[in-house]
């Protein structure tokens, strides 16, 4: 339906937002950790945004036959690791020490952090701020044949 | 919210036309603006199983995104509405043309 395809962008992008926002929680959570499943410190994690002619099958399926231009959706791509190499920092009793004594911290700067989730959520923000007003212009458009 | 919109409509009587009673008059009305009228009320009636669905999908757990749940609420919101105009509009014209003085 055309009549809602402004609400399903705004809805795509919120999607889009709030798993940037999980990605920095993720990383602002992670600060201190040497220990990972891929073994070493954690890495830092980054979205990767990407805009796509069709969000989903359903999408598609409903474009089929319309004359409309197909509206582009956003998505989270791929999350990817940051190439920065770890921070070492002497501590010779950290468990996780290497035989000189220094242990790799991931490198994440707390305040790039917080910036990038700050970023996220007014992104967010801004998104539902679209919903409401997509759905005041339909409210309107159902007062013509009220008055 | 359990009971369908479309159970109303199907517990409606089917009104003969009055000009020309019998079966050839009926299959002309089916094509025309009752059957589009009831096609639309099938659409909010998916929009609604859409957005219950998706409520209860939330309440359950099985999905995070409250936003979109959200969304669709609203969707179903809005096609209610129109519905509800429709409707509106429909019975003001009906009740103009019972007023109608000869």
């Amino acid at each position: 339906m055309s009549m809602f395809s402004m609400l399903e962008a705004s809805g795509a992008a919120m999607t889009a937002e709030r798993q940037r926002a999980e990605v920095t929680a993720a990383n602002l959570a992670n600060t201190s950790t040497t220990r990972t499943d891929q073994g070493g410190p954690y890495r830092r994690k980054e979205v990767v945004f990407a805009s796509s002619g069709a969000l989903s099958f359903r999408m598609a399926l409903n474009h089929v036959g319309s004359l409309e231009p197909r509206l582009p959706a956003i998505r989270v791509a791929s999350v990817v690791d940051d190439p920065a190499p770890p921070v070492m920092r002497y501590e010779p009793g950290h468990p996780d020490a290497n035989t000189e004594g220094y242990v790799a911290y991931p490198a994440i700067n707390p305040i790039q952090e917080m910036t990038d989730l700050m970023g996220a959520v007014r992104a967010y923000q801004l998104n539902a701020s679209a919903v409401n007003a997509s759905k005041q212009m339909l409210q309107q458009a159902l007062q013509i044949l009220a008055g | 919210m359990s009971n369908s919109i479309t159970s109303v409509t199907t517990s409606l009587p089917t009104i003969p036309s009055p000009a020309t009673p019998g079966a050839s008059s009926s299959t002309q009305e089916e094509g025309g603006f009752f059957s589009s009228l009831t096609s639309a009320i099938e659409k909010v009636e998916q929009v609604h199983t859409d957005a219950q669905q998706q409520i209860s999908d939330l309440l359950q757990g099985n999905r995070q995104d409250v936003h979109n749940v959200m969304i669709a609420v609203e969707k179903a919101d809005v096609a209610f509405q129109l519905m509800m105009q429709v409707r509106n509009k429909i019975v003001n014209a009906y009740q103009e043309i019972e007023r109608l003085q000869f």
